[in-house]
């Protein structure tokens, strides 16, 4: 726990010397909710009908906006570790007296914690500026929904960010599964009216199944039984990305 | 009977990349460490130390062979290994854009120290390495060699009993090289066992208790650094000064084969496998009657290392 601790101290006086980070992890968010969500609702109208009721978009895509987040500060924080490798830190943190699934959780952690922040910060804006009507009995399940979901993606980027050695080769691999991942989900648009080919490959991607919980932790849209199979399919995910993060950190050397 | 603080035996590791022949870095290397002992692990570039110490320090894994640390076996007890050892890797690792303050605080922590024992501490550690007037400077704002003053210098702030150094020196001026060698020294007499590899054989030399020599992932040479001199089969160093050097002055002393020889000036340096091929030499160049001044002493581990790495390449 000391090692962990550790990390989350050093995370935070490194984010203390670079405000810009906190534009990313506060400020854009907000900007995709406010600016991109507010834009499409307008041009939308009335909004979208699903499951009988008809949903605004912003209320539609407010899920999105987190699912969004988490995958943009798992991005973040991932590329740190090139920035550590430039540093040289990089193996000497690894003769540290931690677990390499320690090194791997207090890298995250600190993100987590500022997720909680942005999430708090997104749903105020949702709720103040928006008008939607959250779900509040499930707000805690919503933030340990945030919280799994950054810290699942942070282990997936992890395993290309070891594997991978050029900064440049990671950055175009992860714009690249940026790009399919988020268009192949139901983060941007309801899958039941996309085509069957794209709702199958949808229906198989994490960020799908991580979208589709925090929807029906927001605005309760979704079949229950189904979000329950995307939570264990979402926890799953959680497992095994962090098993071959582990695996790929001890042969990063 | 207490075990060493490293048991290093048959020692293997390769490197196996697809499409490309295996790389036997280390091959069947085996050496002891006591406790509170400074230890050299020297060779040429590519030799295997700094993978060899990879493998001491956790980062690799061993393809075969066993290799313990205070008793820790660290490919099956790597936590408790870590637990023991502190380490400056090859490479400057610093925070860049942490103070070195916070450099300090940062490493305390990962290594089990309250902030107070920090502050305690630091104070210390930067007057020992002359780092007071930089402790507020970003890392990304110091010099190479400071950079590498800050690294050297978390090491001295924790107690761990094992302090690995690979080419800890390197990008140091001579007067830190000196506060660092002190520091070293003065580490190992509280206790602590020193592990370095180094390029610079004087250093080795004037720090190291015990030494190994590496070369093509083998050890050709190890023990006490005078069992190792000793290795070089009595091997002296010779200077010659002479009123003036001709072609034929060279000559005649060249048909002793030295294993090495350097004209500088009016003088000739060269070191020779034996006494008897040291007294020779004097007596050939004072025939000469141009020789003003002559010294002959024993060689140094330079000497022996270029001798001992030479003679494996030949057999090899």
């Amino acid at each position: 726990m000391q090692a962990v601790l550790a990390i989350v101290y050093r995370e935070y006086l490194i984010r203390l010397t670079s405000p810009l980070w906190l534009f990313f992890d506060l400020v854009v968010p907000l900007m995709y909710l406010l600016m991109f969500g507010v834009g499409l609702d307008r041009a939308i109208g009335l909004g979208i009908a699903l499951e009988g009721r008809a949903v605004s978009y912003n209320e539609f895509f407010l899920a999105g906006v987190l699912s969004m987040s988490c995958f943009g500060s798992a991005i973040n924080q991932s590329y740190g570790f090139f920035v550590d490798r430039d540093n040289g830190i990089f193996y000497e943190f690894l003769t540290y007296p931690m677990t390499r699934g320690q090194f791997l959780v207090g890298k995250i952690l600190f993100q987590c914690l500022m997720s909680i922040v942005q999430a708090a910060l997104t749903l105020s804006c949702a709720v103040w500026i928006l008008e939607i009507q959250l779900r509040w009995e499930f707000l805690l399940p919503l933030i340990a929904g945030v919280v799994i979901g950054i810290a699942a993606w942070f282990f997936f980027l992890a395993i290309f960010a070891f594997r991978i050695r050029r900064n440049d080769t990671f950055n175009t691999v992860i714009n690249v599964a940026y790009f399919v991942l988020m268009f192949v989900s139901s983060m941007f648009y309801p899958l039941d009216s996309a085509p069957a080919w794209l709702r199958t490959l949808a229906m198989g991607n994490p960020l799908t199944w991580h979208t589709d919980v925090l929807r029906y932790f927001t605005i309760g849209l979704g079949d229950p039984q189904i979000v329950l199979w995307e939570i264990i399919g979402f926890g799953l995910f959680l497992v095994a990305s962090f098993w071959v993060a582990v695996k790929s950190l001890q042969k990063a050397v | 009977m207490s075990h060493p603080a490293i048991e290093v035996k048959d020692l293997v590791k390769f490197y196996e990349k697809r499409g490309q022949p295996l790389v036997r870095a280390v091959q069947g290397v085996s050496f002891s460490v006591r406790k509170g002992e400074i230890f050299g692990l020297l060779g040429p570039n590519g030799a295997g130390k700094t993978t060899t110490l990879k493998i001491l320090t956790t980062l690799l894994l061993p393809t075969s062979g066993s290799v313990r640390v205070m008793g820790f076996d660290v490919a099956t007890h790597s936590l408790d290994v870590r637990k023991n050892i502190c380490v400056v890797v090859q490479d400057n690792a610093i925070e860049l854009y942490l103070s070195v303050r916070n450099n300090f605080r940062t490493f305390g922590r990962f290594h089990g120290l309250t902030t107070g024992e920090v502050e305690q501490r630091m104070g210390r550690i930067s007057e020992l390495f002359g780092l007071q007037e930089h402790l507020n400077a970003k890392g990304v704002d110091l010099s190479g060699g400071l950079k590498r003053r800050v690294q050297v210098a978390k090491m001295f702030l924790i107690d761990k009993p094992i302090v690995f150094l690979d080419e800890a020196t390197t990008g140091m001026d001579t007067f830190n090289k000196r506060s660092t060698i002190a520091a070293i020294k003065e580490e190992a007499r509280k206790g602590r066992t020193v592990v370095l590899t180094t390029h610079l054989l004087d250093e080795a030399e004037e720090l190291c208790d015990s030494l190994a020599i590496i070369n093509h992932g083998r050890v050709i040479a190890s023990g006490s650094t005078d069992q190792v001199k000793a290795m070089g089969l009595k091997m002296m160093y010779v200077w010659l000064d002479f009123k003036k050097i001709g072609k034929k002055t060279v000559q005649s002393i060249a048909k002793w084969k030295p294993v090495k020889l350097e004209t500088k000036g009016t003088s000739i340096e060269l070191t020779v496998r034996d006494d008897k091929a040291a007294l020779a030499i004097v007596a050939a160049a004072r025939k000469t009657g141009l020789l003003r001044n002559f010294e002959i002493v024993n060689a140094t581990l330079e000497d022996v290392f270029v001798e001992l790495v030479d003679k494996k390449q030949e057999a090899a």
